[in-house]
């Protein structure tokens, strides 16, 4: 167990190195950091001055091995927007969008697993019929227009929601969260919808698909012929076993919410760390961009040794496969 | 809405300072639409003080006046800190920091005598010691503002509160040149570490700021949120009459807008032009429209031997050629992208910089007037009977509908059988392909940083180098230009002045150096019960904002 845990993490080692590789080489192209740093009246001189002190005028690969160099010895470098360091900046936005990204998990999850189920057992009702289509426009409309919709619905029209931010925030030591006031709450509702939406579509659709299978094998069958109860056939024996690639879609889907959250940041100016890497490309912040890159991936790689693990947990067969 | 126009500047100067001011002092006609105050309220909130909440779409990089040369962080660090000098509504100098200021005989430079018993936000007191200081800082190798301080070259302290900045040649525009030149307390900025402002690592300066201005700063979170506070001690008198203003950086319109319309935020600049009539529309906001002092212009290769994105094989840059560039300026019909594309609230521009600013010709107030048919006889003349094909440039989220202004003009030079394939990318990216002579046309925006036709003659006409004609990306080049720059910088009769800049704008409307367009216009959204002063260098100047 401990040596599938670490044999993980060294590979997850490699996996940050190359997106770092990936990203570092496509930054040439995303634009000249140097204009969007000075002023126009700064004079050309002034201009490769700074250029040479950033280190912006060396090869290639002397920059990235510089950068990675650093990076493992934990430094991260500073942003070359606001000077900031890195490390903290992302810190700082880390909570808004790990709790924003866990709310539309939890929505998605309240919503979709019950919906899927109830689909699956009415696949001909009324009920279910418009519950998928109503699904279907859902995955089918982007993320950025839901936002806008939802926050002119709610936010202008009925004022009944704040439009944008995180409302007030508490701080936990340097965690910063909006999760324990009202207005905190009140802000979530609109983005962790929109966030939340495809994955609750797809969440219920593979609880349906995997429900309607499983109902035909033939363990329940015979469960339904043995004369078990219909609460516990649907419950205990159906639905635990419809949750396996559930939980592997979900979790990896969880890495993409992470990762993926940048529009719906975008369009509530919710301040995670999407945000700061869309205002990070505005600004050609390559170190920041490099940074947020690399964090992201580490963030794949941890959510997917935690399906894994959870993997264990749920099913038997692999416990009895690992300790062979 | 109601528009004033506010000729007059208010006369609070003292005499020795309004006598020098003639040389410096802004033409008061820039049009009334730019300087207007909105002066309608509604009655819905009681008229005391507030807290005032506001958004942009860009968020100041740093709180440091020296670090970065840009308007959103100038714009915001205005209403912190304070230079020598500041500009008024209508953007004439006034006296801020110094009370008065006087040319030194022989045109040796500038004496400023300062304003006594102003204080910091920290209870320091302001004196000589932190003018020369600030002026080391800000001229120092690390700050990116010292291309204003290029002609000074010395600063000498006289008395606690006189100090002379020398020249080497004279120079009348400098006490406007730096009114953005923000003053910072020397002991402040020594006893935390921030003697320079920060080049690769934030300093204390970046986060945290001590002016002698109207607000202090109360609260930064970068990014997300900056809180200011009235400065109780400022020695002004305070016109506004807010307790609190809290700038939230809004980076995507529509959000913006529905946090205007949500009545979350109280004011929003800018705000695109298509959703103008979405606000007006309703109740309890309006829409203050004005004329920005950017002037949208086509700029041309002129020292590329040959066209660079062209389809078929020429053997000449046509471009080289001045009636094709005449051409180019007859087929654009200026007036239909205002009314189209610009919902007529754009101005058409003559010159490289607006009507109203000092040096603007009133001699070559006339662009050429739109005519096809005269465009193509050019054309022919020059040889281009079938016309060619050739690149244009275009940022697409730098200017108000840029990519759209593009495109339009590539319409209409199709009308005349050139065709231009439009290249349109993001501003990060621009001026790189620009410097790299990646272009056979570009689009170009400028805003004169001294409000005079200087600035523009500095960096769009002169022939390119490591100084001068550093945005004349084309490489536009005329000897008499050349010669001219220098004499206009320092000469001091305005009379003369304005008949060497006269030859200039002649120069360039004659060779068609670039093509202007139109001027830009300004567009701030806000709540009915908010009034504020829109400046035309887009400043939003918190000093000014009542909200009723």
């Amino acid at each position: 167990m401990v040596a599938f845990i670490l044999k993980r993490l060294v590979q997850s080692v490699f996996v940050m190195l190359a997106v770092a590789f990936l990203a570092f080489s496509l930054f040439k192209f995303v634009g000249d950091p140097i204009s969007q740093m000075t002023g126009v009246e700064t004079s050309i001189e002034d201009q490769e001055r700074l250029r040479e002190e950033l280190g912006l005028n060396d090869p290639f690969f002397v920059q990235f091995a510089r950068f990675t160099g650093d990076m493992l010895q934990g430094d991260f470098g500073y942003s070359f927007r606001t000077r900031e360091p890195i490390g903290e900046m992302l810190l700082s936005r880390l909570p808004a969008t790990l709790e924003l990204g866990t709310v539309a998990l939890v929505i998605s999850l309240i919503v979709g697993i019950p919906a899927g189920v109830y689909t699956a057992l009415r696949p001909r009702g009324l009920v279910s019929q418009s519950i998928l289509i109503a699904t279907l426009i859902g995955v089918s409309i982007p993320t950025f227009v839901i936002g806008i919709l939802l926050i002119f619905l709610f936010g202008v029209q009925l004022g009944w929601l704040p439009t944008y931010g995180r409302g007030g925030t508490v701080e936990i030591g340097w965690w910063r969260s909006s999760l324990f006031t009202v207005e905190g709450w009140r802000s979530h509702v609109l983005p962790a919808l929109t966030l939340g939406l495809f994955q609750l579509t797809l969440t219920m659709r593979l609880v349906r698909a995997q429900m309607m299978e499983v109902m035909r094998t033939d363990h329940i069958r015979f469960a339904i012929a043995r004369g078990v109860p219909w609460r516990s056939i649907r419950y205990r024996h159906a639905l635990s076993n419809t949750m396996i690639p559930v939980i592997t879609v979900i979790g990896l889907q969880f890495g993409g919410v992470i990762a993926f959250s940048i529009v719906t940041e975008s369009v509530f100016q919710w301040p995670g760390m999407g945000l700061l890497f869309l205002e990070s490309i505005r600004f050609v912040d390559i170190p920041v961009m490099s940074v947020y890159l690399v964090v992201i991936a580490f963030f794949f790689v941890i959510i997917n040794l935690l399906v894994d693990l959870l993997y264990l947990a749920i099913d038997p067969r692999l416990r009895v496969r690992e300790s062979v | 809405m109601m528009v004033l126009n506010m000729d007059k500047c208010p006369d609070t100067l003292p005499q020795a300072a309004a006598n020098h001011r003639e040389g410096v002092m802004f033409r008061t006609t820039f049009s009334a639409a730019a300087i207007a105050v909105s002066t309608t309220a509604l009655s819905a909130f009681p008229a005391a003080a507030e807290s005032f909440s506001w958004a942009g779409t860009t968020d100041p990089q740093t709180m440091d006046p020296h670090a970065v040369n840009a308007a959103p962080v100038l714009s915001f660090l205005n209403n912190i800190y304070e230079g020598l000098v500041r500009r008024g509504p209508d953007m004439g100098v006034e006296p801020s920091l110094a009370t008065s200021w006087e040319a030194l005989p022989d045109g040796a430079g500038w004496r400023f005598t300062l304003r006594e018993g102003v204080t910091f936000h920290d209870g320091a007191a302001f004196n000589a010691d932190d003018v020369i200081f600030s002026y080391e800082r800000a001229a120092s190798e690390a700050s990116d503002v010292r291309s204003w301080f290029a002609p000074v070259t010395e600063v000498v302290r006289v008395d606690d509160f006189t100090v002379d900045f020398l020249t080497a040649a004279p120079n009348p525009l400098f006490p406007g040149s730096i009114a953005n030149f923000m003053i910072l307390d020397s002991d402040w900025a020594a006893g935390n570490g921030a003697e320079l402002p920060a080049r690769d690592a934030e300093n204390f300066a970046t986060r945290n700021a001590n002016g002698t201005g109207p607000f202090s700063l109360a609260g930064r979170d970068p990014g997300i949120e900056t809180r200011l506070v009235p400065n109780e001690g400022w020695w002004d008198m305070a016109e506004h009459n807010l307790t609190e203003a809290v700038f939230t950086p809004i980076g995507n319109p529509a959000t913006g807008l529905a946090a205007l319309l949500s009545g979350e935020i109280d004011f929003i600049s800018p705000i695109p032009l298509q959703d103008v009539e979405q606000v007006e529309s309703r109740d309890g906001f309006k829409v203050l429209s004005g004329l920005e002092t950017r002037v949208i212009m086509l700029g041309f290769g002129h020292d590329h031997e040959t066209l660079k994105y062209s389809e078929e094989t020429t053997d000449a840059n046509p471009f080289l050629d001045a009636r094709v560039r005449l051409a180019v300026a007859q087929a654009i019909d200026v007036a239909t992208i205002d009314r189209v594309i610009m919902r007529d609230a754009a101005e058409p521009a003559s010159q490289l910089l607006p009507e109203g600013l000092s040096g603007w010709s009133a001699a070559h107030a006339e662009r050429p007037t739109f005519d096809a048919e005269a465009a193509k006889t050019l054309l022919a003349e020059a040889g281009y009977p079938d016309g060619f094909s050739f690149g244009l440039m275009c940022p697409n989220d730098r200017y108000i509908n840029d990519e759209a202004v593009c495109r339009a003009v590539a319409s209409m030079l199709a009308r005349v059988g050139i065709e231009a394939n439009v290249n349109a990318m993001p501003v990060r990216g621009y001026w790189d392909e620009l410097r790299s002579d990646n272009f056979d046309m570009y689009l170009l925006g400028w805003s004169p940083g001294t409000f005079d036709a200087e600035h523009p003659i500095r960096f769009l006409a002169h022939t390119p180098n490591e100084r001068l004609g550093t945005w004349n990306f084309g490489g536009f080049s005329s000897a008499r230009i050349d010669e001219l720059l220098e004499p206009i910088q320092q000469e001091i009769d305005e009379a003369a002045r304005q008949a060497m800049i006269d030859e200039v704008a002649g120069i360039l409307q004659e060779e068609v150096a670039y093509v202007p367009l139109y001027t830009e216009p300004l567009i701030w959204a806000m709540k009915e019960s908010v009034e504020v002063v829109q400046r035309p260098d887009n400043f939003f100047m918190l000093r000014w904002v009542t909200v009723n």
